[in-house]
């Protein structure tokens, strides 16, 4: 996730590196050529027979096989090839322990370690919101992270790297990239508290529906937007989102993610950098409903021209919202003469 | 400055303060842990052998090099048929290797082993199928205990592992057997 965030590949490349992504998921994309739509399962927007026809052009599996378990043991024995013939391997880090050096790095697959412990070399990248004080905030963590990911009772692999193999060298790479920068605000600081188990996309209603690569940043999902809307020049990341606050209850770490994605949209608006209509518009329709004798007229406005003014003339109104809805049904009278009439 | 320079100055200017490290208190099933182990190592496909010990798995182990299978066994009192390569890559196609075990975590399966116990450290990984030798004394309830029983020195390495390698990452199909071992069975002593 790291190295892509950093376009680590594409630059290794360019010194004529070969690079394999070795996770399953991962591999099935970068044969794809896209880009993942899900932290903890990249290639979720791929149907088996999408992987199986890929797999027979790329890694010569039978045509028309879509079986998952054919499918992950042929690209186990391709993987298999690359693990033993490479010179170096790079993991990503789960958490890294302040009081011992040590990093600990989580897969099912196994890839990480099958990967670090052939060849000689072994980088370990990461963020420098992975230091954690010591082990007994590594075993919360771990304890954390499956169950949030996958419902799972712990990863398969949670390996712990002190020093390289005998013969071996390891290298820790830690990166900052904008991080030093969040921290200087207190509340995006809080996007740094993430583990990236995956919950808050699970649970996000907009990712749910639209899918990982909509938000066009390598992190989809809510905290995808937490860490991602700074970079978004198109300036409308941090408004896909309902604010419906599913993420932030259901993290683990307890980042405040609704609260981090309003606070992106006021970032933005103090920034100028609104999209045109909602810098100009919204501030109107802002005085407009905070005044009470404008609001109550223009709603009854609104509710005369439902009731007789046709479809045609009223629909332009409504802009995108209106193409594919019918307009709404006026009530005879607002909410507040409603009440009135029946409750007091 | 070095960008490690820029990083620690950046760092000592943050809007966030300092946060002591909470203390970790949280109560522990106690009742029935191998019992609480043996369900967890079900759930995540691995088998718990509780008879037999050693002598039991020495059998095991016999009956499969008769039918051919690589094996290479790091545990005291029991013998394979393949030695411990000088190359790690050597160990490519060995069937069943078998390590010892230093902690069982009965919440969720995890097994600590280190290199002290694995040879080459991808041994665990590399073989088709895992064999773990462990005392039932080592089993400890959850997490926040296992991992002050695990010791990691400096350059070493050590791992919990759970269960076989598994993967869903086509479909979210539950396949058993990615790049790890296939099989997980453990031996208790
Ligand atoms: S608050 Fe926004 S980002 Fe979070 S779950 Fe709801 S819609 Fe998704
Ligand atoms: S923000 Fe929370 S829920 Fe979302 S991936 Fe990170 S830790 Fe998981």
């Amino acid at each position: 996730m790291l190295t892509e965030e950093c376009h680590m590949n594409p630059y290794l490349e360019s010194f004529g590196i070969e690079v394999i992504d070795t996770d399953l998921g991962e591999r099935i994309i970068q044969l794809a050529g896209q880009p993942p739509s899900h932290i903890v399962v990249p290639a979720i927007h791929l149907k088996k027979e999408e992987v199986g026809d890929l797999f027979h052009e790329k890694i010569g599996t039978e045509a028309g096989a879509s079986d998952p378990t054919y499918l992950t043991r042929a690209a186990r024995v391709h993987l298999r090839e690359q693990f033993l013939s490479a010179d170096a391997a790079m993991t990503g880090v789960n958490m890294a322990i302040a009081d011992k050096g040590a990093v600990v790095v989580c897969t099912n697959e196994g890839n990480a370690d099958m990967g670090a412990n052939l060849p000689k070399l072994q980088l370990h990248s990461m963020g420098i919101d992975k230091v954690v004080p010591n082990i007994d905030a590594a075993g919360l963590l771990l304890r954390m992270l499956a169950r949030n990911a996958t419902g799972q009772l712990s990863t398969t692999y949670s390996s712990f790297y002190r020093g390289p193999k005998e013969d071996g060298e390891m290298h820790i790479i830690i990166v900052d990239n904008g991080r030093t920068k969040m921290m200087q605000d207190k509340i995006l600081a809080e996007s740094l508290k993430c583990i990236r188990c995956g919950g808050c996309l699970n649970t996000c209603p907009v990712y749910r529906r639209s899918g990982g690569h909509s938000y066009n940043y390598t992190i989809p999902g809510p905290i995808g937007i937490a860490v991602g809307a700074q970079r978004d020049d198109t300036n409308s990341l941090a408004w896909a989102c309902t604010l419906c606050c599913s993420c932030s209850f259901v993290c683990p770490t307890k980042v405040p993610l609704a609260k981090i994605i309003a606070h992106h949209r006021r970032i933005k608006a103090e920034n100028h950098q609104l999209p045109y209509g909602k810098e100009k518009y919204m501030p109107l329709v802002g005085k407009l409903m905070g005044n009470e004798t404008l609001f109550n007229c223009s709603m009854s406005i609104a509710r005369t021209s439902l009731k007789y003014l046709p479809n045609s003339l009223l629909k332009p109104f409504a802009g995108a919202w209106g193409k594919y809805r019918e307009l709404p049904v006026a009530p005879n009278s607002s909410f507040e003469t409603w009440y009135k009439k029946h409750r007091s | 400055m070095s960008s490690k320079q820029a990083i620690l100055q950046a760092l000592s200017t943050t809007a966030l303060s300092d946060n002591a490290m909470p203390v970790i208190n949280i109560p522990a099933r106690l009742d029935d842990l191998l019992s609480q182990f043996e369900t967890s190592l079900n759930t995540v496909t691995a088998t718990l052998h509780r008879d037999g010990g050693l002598t039991g798995l020495q059998a095991e182990i016999d009956k499969l090099s008769s039918e051919g299978k690589q094996i290479i066994s790091l545990v005291d009192g029991v013998t394979g048929n393949r030695e411990v390569p000088a190359d790690p890559h050597e160990l490519h196609d060995i069937d069943y290797a078998i390590i010892k075990g230093h902690v069982g975590v009965a919440e969720n399966g995890c097994i600590w082993v280190n290199n002290e116990s694995v040879g080459h450290r991808v041994t665990p990984f590399i073989c088709e199928n895992l064999l773990i030798v462990l005392a039932a004394e080592d089993v400890c309830a959850n997490m926040h205990i296992a991992v002050q029983k695990v010791e990691i020195a400096s350059g070493q390495f050590g791992t919990f592992i759970s269960g076989p390698s598994k993967t869903a990452d086509i479909e979210q199909s539950l396949v058993v057997g990615a790049h790890g071992a296939c099989s997980l069975n453990v031996y208790l002593v």
